[in-house]
């Protein structure tokens, strides 16, 4: 029952975000036509004739009703085709897909990071509750905590990439080099990683750094821990089988709800990083008024928010065996 | 009269157990002085932040922080630009909060109601916040105000998704019961016996919102979806990373660096209070950290 | 344990990376550049213009642009402007202006080494002007009627009416298409296969990427005007242009307006050089001429004499630019520029004059004018956000005459909206093309609400007007009536820079104006043909400046750092196990 309500609930979530945002963007002022024509401010005037207009406006399907257009486009998306990109001339799902393994990779990498290192040093810190390890930790990691994504994007840029001139400033790889190997690649791939990487690892792992420091401080206090303790177990071994076992829980789902934290931060890094990934897109989309793209690059981005939440309400599930029967 | 006198040695004793986590009163003591800066900022600041001087001066007697692009007092925008940020973040997080406790008391207290509120604050935290925010912006002017409906919009939902929690396990105390059996109004034990309990609760979660919104405010401007004219923190940043020679020359140091210290220490206040607030609340946290 | 061994294997990882970095850093700094390639970058973010091919490129400058190193026209641009032949090694003009003959170049051919013939020109014309929602660069393909083929190298462009222009805007702008791969393509613009970029032109291309905005082009080693003088050609997406030249991503770059700026930085830099350039592009106000009270000319001279514009050079741009031509065409353009026109200069006391006379006069003393029915003086002032500084100098100089001002900033697809409804009263807007008398079209585009008969007349007559002296004298016509109806204020014209690296190309120039249409761009192809440097000395690489070579200091600060921690959590387990 709790299941198919959930998955209920995620339906009708996809549903509502591909309507509103199919109709926002068609009540917005302009329309893609003045961007594809040269825009004002910033090109050469090109005037458009009423009867290339009109064409135009045909060759893209915006020339019928609404209701007609929101039908096909359904039709479409049942069928899996996103449609076709009307600024970047290109099907959307090729550039989607372009992008999206960039931005999969940045948020990927930075995830994983920030969860393994707030887990471990919010342990760290419980376990030494007052001494000075903690106290230096919880203020380093709430200060790095509180630079906004892209203002530390640009210092690092700054001090890391222009001043020492150690890492790539721009891009995600180096195009202009041909690889001898895929170690190489692979290795340009996580130079280029490496800034933005840092720079989302070091805003977002205060939240983790916290709750598990939070949650390990109520376990500790546990009757369980003590009798451990009194045993004369090893006190990295309580640590690790009783007191994180118990505090990883809450953390499963604090993730997920990052997720969405995260796709906002990646879209600040990205911009500061001009690194080619789906937030940048979804900015220019805007701009353009690439009904298509706008469409096809904010389903994505629910889509994976929703996967998130999904996975961890699984994950939930295993670990917490309480509900597995409710 | 004896129910003043109990409030206030109440508040006496919060404020001395609240005084006791240092960090707090760090946090406490850097918001007081944005507070000051925003107030005051017409005696404090040097200049006029829209009188024009000669661009791009480095810092000098004159400026001390330089001027920018089009030569404005960057000191004295700094100022200024407490008073937006702040006002935004306050203004924001206390009307969002009233939604959100006004929906998290029904939710919790009526099921039905609650099923359905809950459905709608689920669409809304499954809707990535700042790409949305960034569709918004395009279609409304940006502007301070609409800025403020924006980020009210996105915030109710997670106050009233923490306050339902609480309420939910509130209503079922013995004294609660207790009222409802002896036949008091819902409201009045919502009003008088719930809502004080949740209150603690709420204030943190005030605290955090202020902190989120400034760091919304601050990547919408930046990003370049703010309102221009308006004297922010994060269009101070955005003007600068707009900047040619940014990061080629010194400029940064007086220009970027000031106002991202300004968004990052205001932020990091928020927390200190939050953190210090939390264990308040919290009293299995209480005494475990003497920071 | 856990945290141990994480933190053991994490310092490995660190380790590994490091000697991989190094390794690779060597291995990069031992690979010999025995091809002189050159990588450029745009100013702005995002590096992807579309496939550069007719069809498939951003209608931008820098698309355009892209597409031209690949595809030629008949015609094309020298340095100054001139028009030379390209594919097309003479021509004539009919009587009439109406028929245009074509004389080919011998022996060009196509990338995959089909020739190319006058049935080439022929089909491209007819395939294009078919096209012409997928060719969005240029709409007046409708002047061409039909295109004769008389042999393998005359072809015939027969037109609907005279167009003065077509030397430019047509013959040298338009890119010829081979028939043999397009004529089985009936939607070009998702015709993006590698087909699809075979051109006559001095590169061909190899790469294309999309999402990081790359292109990488091959010299043409048979090009019919000779092999270009670089061999590769690769153009990237950089965050700032600035930083990249600076650590040797890239080796040219441009800067317009304000953020010529940077050219202050590279002056004086060894292994730089700066070239300097008028950008055709032009910042202006529009008023919306059937709106009371921008609807008075009076009123508009008002407040073209409030506007400070030297003011705006001066703080907003920094001097890198010019008081714009009242009449739009840019000054550069000897042959179009008028240059007596009136240029209200900034005069308080003459706007306040104006201002009182017509009847709008501060009578409670708040500083802020009011209509006679007592309504104060106070207009929006509508901008896109990257004339926001612009709108906010404006706004103080307005208030100076009692004039109140809000700066509301729209996105660029609003405003757009906006000016076809002509729901507005002032507005600042920006275009390029200013080079050309085509602009005059509609001086406040991208608006209309400036009707004028008589200027209608006349711009229909200088566009069908072949005698150059008279048209010249019909577009000065033209030009005063902008200046002193004044549908539109122009504020200023930036100039632009070009910092390159003079031992990887050297010969960089702007071409006066603007390459094709009228791009502000220092990538006319002639540039990659060494022309410039024609009758010059070579000046070698006598500047010995290369990108700095990565510093080992990374490697080995995270390897100590590696280090550091496996040996501190020993230390630290071994204590608390004590």
């Amino acid at each position: 029952m709790h299941q198919i309500t959930k998955i209920a609930g995620y339906v009708t979530i996809i549903l509502a975000v591909i309507s509103f945002n199919f109709f926002l963007p068609r009540f917005m002022p302009g329309d893609p036509l003045s961007f594809l024509t040269g825009a004002p401010g910033m090109d050469m005037p090109i005037v458009l004739d009423e009867a290339t207009r009109a064409k135009l406006l045909a060759y893209y399907g915006l020339d019928k009703p609404l209701l007609q257009q929101f039908a096909d486009y359904m039709i479409k998306l049942m069928h899996g085709d996103l449609g076709w990109s009307t600024y970047y001339n290109a099907p959307v799902s090729s550039i989607l897909a372009g992008r999206l393994k960039w931005t999969l990779l940045l948020i990927g990498t930075s995830t994983l990071l920030y969860i393994a290192l707030g887990i471990v040093l919010g342990a760290i810190s419980a376990w030494n509750r007052g001494g000075k390890s903690d106290v230096g930790l919880l203020l380093l990691l709430l200060s790095v905590g509180s630079f906004p994504p892209f203002f530390l994007g640009m210092l690092l840029i700054i001090l890391f990439g222009v001043k020492l001139n150690l890492f790539p400033v721009f891009g995600a790889q180096s195009p202009f080099m041909a690889y001898s190997s895929p170690v190489e690649e692979a290795m340009d791939i996580l130079h280029h990683l490496i800034l933005p990487a840092t720079t989302l690892v070091i805003t977002h792992i205060g939240g983790v750094y916290l709750l598990m420091r939070n949650s390990m401080l109520n376990v500790i206090g546990e009757d369980y821990i003590l009798t451990a303790r009194a045993k004369g177990l090893a006190e990295w071994y309580i640590l690790r089988k009783h007191a994180m076992k118990n505090a990883l829980l809450p953390i499963t789902t604090m993730i997920a709800l990052r997720v969405g934290f995260m796709i906002s931060g990646t879209i600040l890094v990205e911009t500061v990083f001009a690194y080619p990934g789906v937030g940048m897109l979804l900015f220019d989309a805007v701009m353009y008024r690439d009904y298509p793209l706008l469409q096809g690059a904010f389903l994505i981005i629910t889509l994976v928010i929703i996967a998130a939440n999904f996975v961890a309400d699984m994950v939930y599930l295993r670990l917490d065996p309480r509900l597995r029967h409710d | 009269m004896t129910e003043k006198t109990i409030e206030l040695t109440d508040l006496r004793r919060l404020w001395d157990t609240y005084s006791e986590k240092r960090i707090g009163v760090i946090g406490l003591v850097i918001m007081l002085v944005f507070i000051v800066m925003a107030v005051f900022a017409p005696y404090i600041a040097p200049h006029d932040p829209y009188e024009l001087y000669n661009p791009m001066e480095p810092p000098g007697p004159d400026h001390l922080l330089g001027t920018n692009d089009i030569g404005q007092d960057i000191l004295s925008e700094l100022i200024y630009g407490a008073r937006v940020s702040l006002f935004i973040a306050f203004f924001v997080s206390i009307v969002s909060g009233l939604i959100g406790t006004i929906l998290g008391l029904l939710s919790g207290y009526y099921e039905h109601v609650g099923f359905f509120i809950m459905r709608i604050v689920d669409a809304f935290l499954a809707i990535p916040r700042l790409p949305l925010i960034i569709l918004i912006a395009a279609f409304m002017r940006p502007s301070i105000w609409n800025l403020v409906i924006i980020f009210t919009i996105l915030g109710w939902p997670i106050t009233t998704r923490i306050i339902r929690s609480e309420v939910l396990s509130l209503r079922t105390r013995n004294y609660v019961e207790a009222a409802r059996m002896l036949g008091a109004p819902d409201s009045y034990i919502m009003i008088k016996h719930i809502l004080p309990n949740v209150f603690p609760l709420l204030v943190v979660r005030l605290v955090v919102e202020a902190s989120h919104v400034i760091l919304a405010e601050s990547s919408l401007s930046f990003l370049g979806l703010g309102d221009p004219t308006a004297k922010s923190w994060g269009m101070i940043l955005h003007y600068a990373f707009m900047y040619p020679t940014i990061y080629i020359s010194d400029v940064w140091k007086w220009w970027m660096l000031p106002p991202g210290l300004c968004i990052v220490l205001t932020i990091l206040s928020l927390m200190f209070i939050g953190y210090a607030l939390e264990e308040l609340v919290n009293p299995r946290l209480r005494g475990m950290t003497q920071v | 344990m856990i945290n141990r061994r994480f933190l053991a294997v994490l310092a490995l990882v660190v380790l590994v990376y490091s000697a991989s970095v190094g390794v690779m850093a060597l291995s990069v700094s031992a690979g010999t550049a025995t091809e002189k390639v050159v990588k450029f970058a745009g100013d702005v973010p995002g590096g992807d213009w579309g496939y550069p091919s007719p069809f498939g490129f951003y209608p931008r400058g820098p698309g355009y642009i892209r597409m031209s190193f690949i595809f030629d026209t008949l015609t094309w641009k020298d340095r100054n402007g001139t028009v030379i032949p390209w594919l097309a090694d003479s021509w004539e003009m009919s009587e009439d202006g109406r028929t245009w003959t074509f004389h080919l170049h011998h022996g060009v051919k196509w990338h995959d080494g089909e020739p190319f013939t006058a049935k080439d020109v022929q089909f491209s014309f007819d395939y294009i002007t078919r096209h012409r929602t997928a060719f969005k660069w240029f709409q007046s393909l409708s002047y061409i009627d039909h295109v004769d083929v008389v042999d393998d190298y005359t072809a015939v462009v027969h037109l609907k009416e005279p167009f003065a222009p077509f030397l430019v805007d047509i013959a040298g702008n338009v890119p010829m298409i081979p028939e043999h791969i397009w004529k089985n393509v009936s939607d070009p613009g998702k015709f993006v296969d590698k087909r699809a970029v075979i051109g006559t032109g001095p590169f061909k291309l190899v790469k294309y990427d999309k999402e990081q905005g790359y292109y990488e082009w091959v010299a043409n080693s048979d090009y019919f005007k000779g092999k270009p003088i670089i061999d590769r050609l690769i153009s990237l997406s950089v965050n700032d242009a600035a930083a990249a030249l600076l650590t040797g991503a890239i080796d040219e770059s441009s800067f317009w307006g304000q953020r010529a700026k940077v050219a202050s930085s590279f002056e004086d830099k060894p292994g730089f050089a700066v070239r300097w350039g008028p950008s055709y592009w032009v910042l202006k106000v529009i008023f919306n001429c059937e709106r009371y009270p921008t609807n008075i000319t009076a009123f508009r001279k008002a407040l073209a004499y409030s506007i400070n514009r030297t003011e705006i050079v001066e703080q907003v741009v920094h001097g890198y630019g010019i008081t714009a031509n009242t009449g739009l065409i840019h000054p550069d353009i000897t042959g179009w520029y008028n240059p007596d026109l009136p240029d209200y200069e900034h005069n308080v006391t003459k706007a306040a004059g104006i201002l009182d006379a017509l009847g709008f006069i501060d009578h409670d003393g708040d500083g802020v004018r009011e209509y006679s029915d007592g309504e104060k003086l106070e207009f929006e002032l509508l901008t896109p956000s990257k004339f926001a500084r612009e709108a906010e100098l404006i706004k103080s100089q307005l208030a100076e005459v009692g004039i109140g001002v809000n700066v509301k900033v729209l996105d660029m697809s609003t405003l757009d909206d906006i000016l076809k409804e002509g729901n507005f009263f002032l507005v600042i807007s920006g275009h390029g093309g200013i080079a050309n008398p085509n602009i005059l079209q509609q001086p406040d585009w991208p608006g209309g609400t400036f009707k004028n008969e008589t200027y209608s007349a006349l711009y229909k007559e200088q566009r069908e007007t072949m005698d150059p002296a008279k048209r010249r004298a019909l577009v000065f016509q033209l030009q005063k009536i902008v200046a002193e109806e004044l549908p539109t204020y122009a504020l200023y014209h930036p100039r632009m820079c070009c910092i390159y690296r003079p031992e990887k190309l050297d010969t960089w120039f702007f071409t006066r104006g603007g390459v094709g249409i009228g791009i502000p761009i220092e990538m006319n192809k002639l540039v990659f043909l060494g022309e410039a440097k024609k009758g010059e000395a070579t000046e070698g690489t006598a500047t010995p400046s290369s990108p700095a070579p990565r510093q080992p200091g990374f490697e080995v600060v995270c390897a100590i750092a590696g280090l550091l921690t496996v040996t501190y959590l020993k230390y630290r387990v071994g204590v608390r196990r004590r």
